[in-house]
């Protein structure tokens, strides 16, 4: 009799310990479905729609998310460089090359929770599409680092993980049928500081 | 021997017991997380202010903001509105390089969005109402609305989110100004 009590406490306890670590787990990792990869970059372009998957809709009502809409841009977030390393923010980063039809974009260190990387100073980590100097060819190369760069600088501080948050405003990309032939900057570390 | 290999039995039978059950508790706990979460959009900013009041989500207001606006080079404002009291007017005036506006349901769901390409002369005015209100409105059209966009929407309760780019420094107090002046206002019809 207490055996069989016993047992079915453990059915119990495996069953709900079980069913809302694995739901807390999933809804904690980054990654999830749904998501479109580009090179180093990954954009989730149903979060915040109703057409998005359960997991996705789990993690908007719990972190508040308020997702950008269609008419209004599509948000596309780093981890990686082209190597395959996590982005540091005690490195120095290149970022070059072309970008999509869009009216502009912003581009912008994060942290963990992307949020912009606090700088101390009164230059945001942050920059726009209509402030940067472009190549003969439109491209463009972007230099990121703690310390003054001649072109465009993305001022970063600190240390530990960082990610690149960039985002296209109004913007044929946004709607699904134009992702597939999109291509996006290239990510490369140009060194560290030690 | 033979009653503890009946009993490993009987334990590996509960394990795999629980595991099924550990299946179907993540499913449901999935699925209930959106209808009891009091993290979401609507509960933070119920917590910071009422219906129709405009607030601002960027932290340029002072204090830390309601809903974290992502993009550190937007401003953003938001306001709740339920269309069972009736339909909800937006505007604001003034020009900025660019707003956009979207319509978020009671979970957060995006469910329309617009840019100022989309408005007459780029001026944000705009109407979210039901069908059915829809409907009375198509039927008489009231003077003032007659430049409005109008935004069906299958809800009662929502959000909208007033977007706008800040380019420079030189831009801050334009762009403030600009959501400061914007009206969530209950349009009587």
């Amino acid at each position: 009799m207490l055996k069989n009590a016993f047992l079915m406490l453990l059915s119990l306890a495996i069953a709900v310990g079980g069913g809302g670590a694995s739901v807390w787990y999933a809804l904690k990792i980054q990654d999830g479905v749904g998501a479109i990869r580009i090179g180093q970059w990954t954009a989730f372009p149903d979060i915040g729609t109703p057409a998005a998957d359960p997991y996705s809709k789990a993690r908007v009502a719990r972190e508040g998310v308020l997702a950008l809409g269609r008419a209004e841009g599509l948000s596309f977030v780093a981890e990686n460089d082209a190597a395959g390393d996590q982005l540091k923010r005690e490195c120095v980063y290149r970022i070059e090359g072309g970008f999509p039809t869009a009216r502009f974009w912003t581009l912008y260190a994060a942290d963990q929770s992307l949020g912009v990387v606090e700088t101390g100073k009164s230059r945001l980590a942050a920059l726009q599409s209509y402030e940067v100097l472009r190549q003969a060819d439109n491209s463009v190369v972007i230099s990121v680092g703690h310390h003054p760069m001649p072109g465009n600088w993305l001022l970063t501080d600190g240390s530990g993980r960082m990610y690149f948050v960039l985002t296209f405003y109004d913007t044929p990309i946004a709607s699904s049928t134009g992702l597939s032939d999109v291509s996006l900057p290239r990510i490369v570390k140009a060194g560290c500081d030690a | 021997m033979r009653s503890l290999r009946a009993a490993l039995r009987r334990l590996l039978h509960a394990v795999l017991l629980g595991l099924v059950g550990a299946g179907i508790v993540h499913i449901v706990v999935l699925l209930l997380v959106p209808e009891f979460s009091e993290r979401d959009a609507w509960s933070r900013l119920s917590m910071a202010s009422d219906l129709y009041r405009m607030n601002r989500l960027d932290a340029e207001a002072g204090g830390a903001p309601v809903v974290k606006s992502v993009d550190p080079l937007f401003y953003a404002t938001a306001c709740r509105f339920d269309l069972e009291e009736g339909m909800v007017r937006i505007k604001a005036p003034g020009n900025v390089p660019f707003w956009s506006v979207s319509v978020y349901d009671r979970s957060g769901h995006n469910i329309y969005s617009f840019n100022d390409h989309t408005a007459t002369g780029g001026k944000l005015d705009a109407v979210v109402l039901t069908p059915a209100q829809m409907i009375d409105v198509r039927k008489d059209l009231p003077e003032d609305l007659q430049g409005a966009i109008f935004v069906e929407a299958p809800i009662d309760e929502g959000i909208f989110v007033i977007r706008s780019f800040v380019p420079d420094e030189s831009w801050k107090p334009v762009v403030s100004r600009f959501l400061d002046q914007s009206s969530c206002e209950l349009q009587d019809f």
